[in-house]
Parts: C-alpha cells; structure tokens; sequence
C-alpha cells in the first residue's frame, strides 16, 4: 500500500499456514484442528501438551500435529498463537507473502521479522488473556524468554504428576513444586487439571494416610498398614486397616457368640512369647498371661468387642505407625489410662492381637475428658475428608483412635467413606 | 447412600441367573462344584454362617440342597478330595475337618494356631494330601489319617489366599509376599515371585499354558480393584501385566472413582479365559492373552464374594452377599445372601486376536 513500515502481518497458524484476523481467532482455530486429540476429542493448548495428553491419558504416543503440513508437524514445538514460531519459519512466512502479495521488500523483511518476534512474544500477552487462563508472565517478558520458554516445556512432564495431584485437591501435597509449577506455568498446565487419572503411583510419599483424602501413594509394603488410594479422585472401598476383611470380619461381634470361634479369630500366634501348642481351655481360661511384661508391650487391649470391633483395629493401626513416636503418646494416654487401665503403651504390635476382656470401664462415660485433649478433631468433620499426613497433637493419627466406642452423638466409621 | 452399589437395588438378580436354592444365612467364603470324577454335579458353598452346604445341580439347573454340616466357627474355605466323596472345610475354629459326603460324618483331619484360611487337596502321581495355610503364618501339609503334619512350613506372614494346580501352588500372603511352591515328588519352596501389586492380596488362581496343560503363572486380586498377571517364568517380562477392574466410572468432576476389591478370580477350566468377581456387586470375564475384557455383568446390590466353574466349564458360579468391605457398620443380617448360575461356555470363549 506505499507504506514503507509493514502492519504486523495477520497472524498466521504455523502448522497450516493460515491466516486469521486476529490472535484469538489463531489460537481458536489451532487448539480445534491441531491440538485436539482424536481419541476424546479434548481441546489441549499446545503440541507438547497434546502428546503429553495421549500418552498419559490414552497410552498412545502421537507423533506428529493432526492437519498440519509435513514440515511443520513437529509435535515438540511449543507453538501458541503466534508465540513458539521458529524465526527461520517467520522469515519463511513473510518472505512468501511478500514475494507473493507485494515487491520484494527484501530490506524490509529484517526488521519487519524483528519487528514481527517481539510483538509476537509481547503481544500474546494482552490477546491471549482471552482464554483466561494463562498466568504465564505477560508483562516483562524479554526477547530471551523464547528459549526458556522451550525450555521450560520440557520440564513439563516431570511437573505434571505433581500439577495433577495438587489441582483438583485442596491439599498441597507437594507444596515445594506446587510453587515452582504454578508461576512458569504454561497453557499446557490447566489442560493437566482435568486430567485426573487413577494411575499407578507416580509419586511415592510412602507414608500412612486414612483412606478418605485418595491423595496419597500406596502404602509401602509393610510399613504401614493402612489401605489408600492413589490418585485424587479415588478411594478404595475398605475398611482403612490393612488387614483382610475376613480378619476383621472373624473379630466382629457377631461371630464373638460362637465359643471357641472368636478365640480363634483373635489367636494369631504372632506373639513369640505365645507358646505354640496353646489350646483353646488355656485361652480362654487364662487371660491375663497377656499383661506379662513384654506382652504387655505387644498388645492392644481396647475396650469389649461390642464396641465397633474394626475401631480397635483401627487404634491398632493408628498406634503401629506411631511406634517411633511412643514418648509422645505418652501423655495423650496418659488420661486414658485412667479410662483404661489396660492400655499402657500403643506401641508397635502385629495385627489382630486382641482380647476380650470383660469391659473395663464404660467408655463413653471417659469420652469428655478425653475430648478435652484434642482440640481438633478432623475425623469428625463429616464435610471434608482426612487430609494426608493431618496428626493430631501429640502425633495420633486421626483414626478415632481415642474415641474407640464412638462419641455419643457422633456416627461412627461415617467419615471413612465419603 | 452415596456409595450405592449397583444399579437395580430393586432387584437381587439384574443378569437374570438362576438361583440356587436355599442359599446359606450369612455370606459365602467359599464355593466349589464336584471335580470331574463324580458323574453329578454338586455344589459345596461354605459360610460365615459356620456352615458348609451341598447341593445337587440337575441339569435343568435346578438346584437341590443335599446336606449341611457345621463347624464351631465360620467357614473360610471348602476343597474336594479329587474322588468327589469328601469335602474339606477350613474354619476360623482353628481346624480342617473332613466331610464324608455318603456318610454324612465330619472328622477333624488338621489343626492350627489360628484360623485357617484356605484348605486345598493335592493328588500327586505318587502322593496325596491336604494342604491348609493359615493366619498362623504357616502352611501345612496333612496326611488325613494322622493328626500331625507331613511337613510344615513357615509363611512371611499370614496367608491371604492360596492356590494349588498340580504340580504347582502359590500362597499370597499378608505382607504382599507371594511364595511359590513345587508339590513334585514332595511339597517344596520353590521360589518367593516379586510382589506385582501394592496393595493388599485377596485371591490368587492359577492358571495353565494354552498348549502344554502345565501351570504356568496365577492371577492375583487385590484390594485395589486390580489384578496382575504373572508368569512363574516369562519369556518376556512384558508377559506379566495387571489390569484394573472393579472400579465405578470416574463419575463427574469432583465426583470420586470407588475402587473396590477384586474377591476372587476363577479360570475357565477349558478356555483357560478368567473371571473375577468384586466388591462392587459385578463379574467380569477376561482374556489374558488377548488383553480384553469379553463381558461384564450389572451389578448387583451387594459384593460378589465368591466364583467357581465347574469341572467342564459350563456352569459359572458366584455368591452375592456382604464382605465386609465397608466395615462393621454396613452389614445387615437381614439381607438375603444368593449364590447365582449360568451356562457360561460361550461366554468365555477366548477373543481370537
């Protein structure tokens, strides 16, 4: 048009070379033909991000952006809009407008292609807000981010697993690359949110988690003896202890009734100190060998069985992972001990050990004066799931562990399945 | 209830299968039909009720109940003797007894320190006995004639579940430990397999090679809705895979994905196809080889505890009641326990890739 100085060209789509009006309208048309995935058919934002989606979410591996010609089907290059284009390929581009539409302008392509990358950079800012979702720095980006930002991509992937936990649950799990994750955050990022997969573990926080919060890894072998689920949008129907259901079936009341039946269920010869021909008259007559001196240490005398059995086992659980932690205990027992008097230390102890002992003490008669101790107590919070890692003053897990026959009032168990 | 299993809580029997007649009063922990050397079909289901049942499958599929007997607790596992005229029955009352079915008589043939969890009888070419695993972490094995074991064996743990196709068995245990074991010549530790899944075991079967016959790996179920693959001896470790079952649909954002236990898990005695049977109130058949899902079935109300074949693949089994899953709380007494039916064969046919 005689103009010496160039408008910025319209933008124009690297993969198909199409031109749009405007930005938003490139972006529109890129996440519809060249990043959408063909299996579900889910809009992603990037390449990278396409691929990242189909391997993780559909196991397949794409390897180069749907519709795009065959030299720029690429799927490692980040292109977003106009940002992400290769300088060679701008160079291209304006080269055969200009050869095609105008003269050759040739000494206008320098700075007209200078002039082009850094609106291009900047000027994503204020049109790709559109989406609204982008918090990638928009103001100050200098020329120099275009490699980190490449860069960057490529760290994407190790990110994800730890984007993925964090966003749909409330809990920072992660909170030290939860922060690094969110600030360099690009488009791909939200795309991950949704992406909630129930995968094998990706991340190993090997630590023992009620079973509500689905957050947290699998327990390690051994070490804690609690069912999770991994993943954030899943739990595992069962009971939290790690113990077979039948386990915690044989210990419930109603199979208490029949004689010799629950000594059985509660026999496991675990204990070294057990001598292993004890017949069922030895059991059932003589309880108390129980309280010798390292037995004692060895067993988890809860209240009578017509409490919720599985709450003991429960506390069972709960005491095992605070092995290490016993002193502090200590004082949280302290007061129940008074409740209990056969409760004297919740120290690691094989599963299932336990008695039936006549009942101690009414339990719900102690319940006030324990409730006093905890200020908080999360398990009764109906709303929210237990959150991971979540201990209550003094180190006990919030398995109700301190309310074994339930407190008045309060639905027992209720909380675990939500 | 928001953890509402199945669809049709109206109806105790959404995939129209027959039903047994006068199921046990308490849930099924163990089912077994009659081995191929009895010329009937019998069905065996031992309960929590501290009963072990039989009946009679006519074929017309009418079932008759024959014969009960009890033990002092609840019954964990029932096994046939390869002859097809007793039935062994694990309890948590510490003991194996053995029922004579023409007699009607129950004699105690083993005992334990605990509970035993599963009983299985092994006919070797040159021996015959029971096995028993236990909660006592040991596993036994029983000349039924003397009341001390041939031979006893220490387990990491407590046994969760167990398996025997001659010649070879396969103990799960509590720790996630999985020890196999050779029975030719005499019962030995072969080798402890590396623990394919995370969480806890709960069934385990063996199966066999589609062309020499031999056991050549099991499937083991867990808590978390998934089961894994393993052979004892791949030719390649891409062989040894696990796949998820027994989950609801993802469900809406914010809506959790319920994860529930795969029960038990039987192999097609012919197709060498399984099935498995969860937590969640459904059963599903799958090709292991084709890594395919060939069908699954509407879910019922309660978990599905229990699955069997019978010895020549017609008839497929499975026991609905409660197991516990959802704890002590959850279980009503009153809700009727089922063992259901099918004509299975055709729907286990292998998927021909």
């Amino acid at each position: 048009m005689g103009r010496k100085k160039k408008k910025a060209s319209k933008p124009w789509c690297w993969y198909c070379n199409r031109e749009f009006d405007d930005e938003k309208i490139l972006i529109q048309h890129q996440k519809a033909k060249h990043f959408k995935c063909h299996i579900c058919h889910k809009k992603l934002y990037t390449g990278p991000g396409l691929s990242i989606h189909c391997m993780q979410v559909h196991k397949e591996a794409i390897d180069k952006v749907p519709n795009s010609l065959p030299n720029r089907s690429n799927i490692e290059i980040e292109i977003y809009g106009m940002e992400g284009i290769p300088p060679e390929d701008v160079k291209e581009h304006e080269k055969q407008k200009s050869g095609g539409g105008k003269g050759s302008d040739s000494e206008d392509d320098e700075p007209a292609a200078k002039k082009k990358a850094t609106p291009a950079l900047l000027g994503a800012g204020p049109s790709s807000v559109t989406p609204g979702i982008l918090p990638t720095p928009m103001g100050p980006v200098p020329p120099g981010m275009y490699p980190g930002h490449m860069s960057m991509n490529h760290m994407m992937p190790p990110f994800v697993p730890a984007a993925r936990m964090m966003m749909p649950g409330m809990r920072p799990l992660f909170p030290a690359s939860s922060i690094s994750v969110s600030t360099p955050s690009k488009p791909t990022f939200p795309a991950y949110s949704n992406a909630t997969i129930s995968a094998p573990p990706t991340t190993s926080a090997a630590s023992a988690e009620p079973k509500e919060n689905g957050d947290v890894a699998p327990p390690a072998a051994n070490a804690c003896p609690l069912v999770t689920a991994t993943g954030a949008g899943s739990r595992i129907v069962h009971p939290p202890e790690d113990v077979s259901l039948e386990e915690i079936r044989a210990r419930a009341a109603n199979y208490r009734a029949r004689g010799a039946a629950p000594r059985a269920a509660l026999h496991h010869a675990a204990s070294p100190a057990l001598p292993p021909a004890t017949s069922q008259a030895e059991w059932q007559s003589d309880g108390s060998w129980r309280l010798s001196a390292s037995d004692v240490n060895d067993i988890m005398d809860m209240t009578n069985y017509k409490v919720a059995a599985h709450m003991s086992a429960a506390v069972a659980a709960a005491a095992r992972q605070q092995a290490a932690a016993a002193a502090l205990r200590r004082p949280l027992v302290q007061p129940m001990v008074g409740v209990l008097p056969q409760l004297p230390q919740l120290s690691q102890l094989p599963p299932l050990q336990q008695l039936q002992q006549p009942v101690r003490v009414g339990v719900p008669v102690s319940m006030p004066p324990v409730m006093g101790m905890l200020p908080v107590m999360p398990q009764f919070n109906l709303m929210r799931p237990l959150q991971p890692g979540m201990l209550l003053p003094g180190g006990m897990m919030p398995m109700g562990a301190m309310f074994p026959g339930g407190v008045p009032g309060l639905p027992m168990m209720q909380p675990r399945f939500r | 209830m928001f953890n509402q299993l199945g669809g049709a809580t109206g109806n105790p029997n959404p995939n129209n299968d027959l039903e047994v007649s006068s199921p046990p009063e308490d849930t099924v922990s163990a089912l077994e039909f009659s081995p191929a050397s009895v010329p009937q079909t019998f069905l065996i289901a031992g309960s929590w009720d501290c009963r072990a049942r039989c009946w009679e499958v006519e074929s017309s599929g009418k079932t008759v109940p024959k014969a009960a007997q009890s033990m002092d607790g609840p019954i964990l596992d029932v096994a046939w003797h390869d002859d097809g005229s007793k039935v062994f029955m694990a309890s948590t009352d510490k003991s194996v007894k053995c029922w004579d079915l023409a007699a009607n008589q129950t004699m105690q043939v083993a005992a334990h320190d605990a509970p035993v969890k599963t009983c299985h009888w092994i006919k070797a070419p040159n021996y015959t006995c029971l096995m028993t695993a236990s909660w006592d972490k040991t596993l036994k094995f029983w000349d039924t004639r003397s009341s001390q074991p041939i031979m006893a064996m220490n387990l990491s743990e407590r046994c969760y579940c167990a398996d025997v196709d001659y010649p070879m068995a396969v103990v799960g245990t509590a720790d996630r430990g999985i020890c196999l074991y050779t029975l030719e010549g005499k019962p030995a530790e072969f080798k402890r397999a590396e623990a394919p899944l995370k969480y806890q075991h709960r069934c385990i079967a063996i199966f066999r090679d589609k062309k020499t016959k031999q056991p050549t790996g099991f499937a083991l179920g867990s808590v978390e809705g998934r089961v894994a693959i393993q052979y004892v001896n791949p030719i390649n470790p891409k062989d040894n895979f696990t796949f998820k079952c027994h989950r609801s649909s993802q469900g809406n954002t914010g809506g959790y994905q319920d994860i529930y236990a795969v029960n038990d898990i039987a192999f097609h005695p012919v197709h060498g196809t399984l099935a498995t049977v969860g937590s969640d109130g459904s059963f599903s058949f799958w090709d292991k080889d084709a890594r395919t899902k060939l069908k699954s079935s509407e879910t019922v109300d309660q978990p599905l505890t229990k699955c069997a074949f019978n010895h020549n693949g017609q008839i497929f089994a499975y026991s609905v009641g409660y197991d516990w899953s959802k704890g002590h709380e959850n279980y009503n007494p009153a809700k009727k326990n089922f063992i259901f039916m099918r004509a299975c064969f055709d729907d286990l046919k292998p998927r021909t890739t």
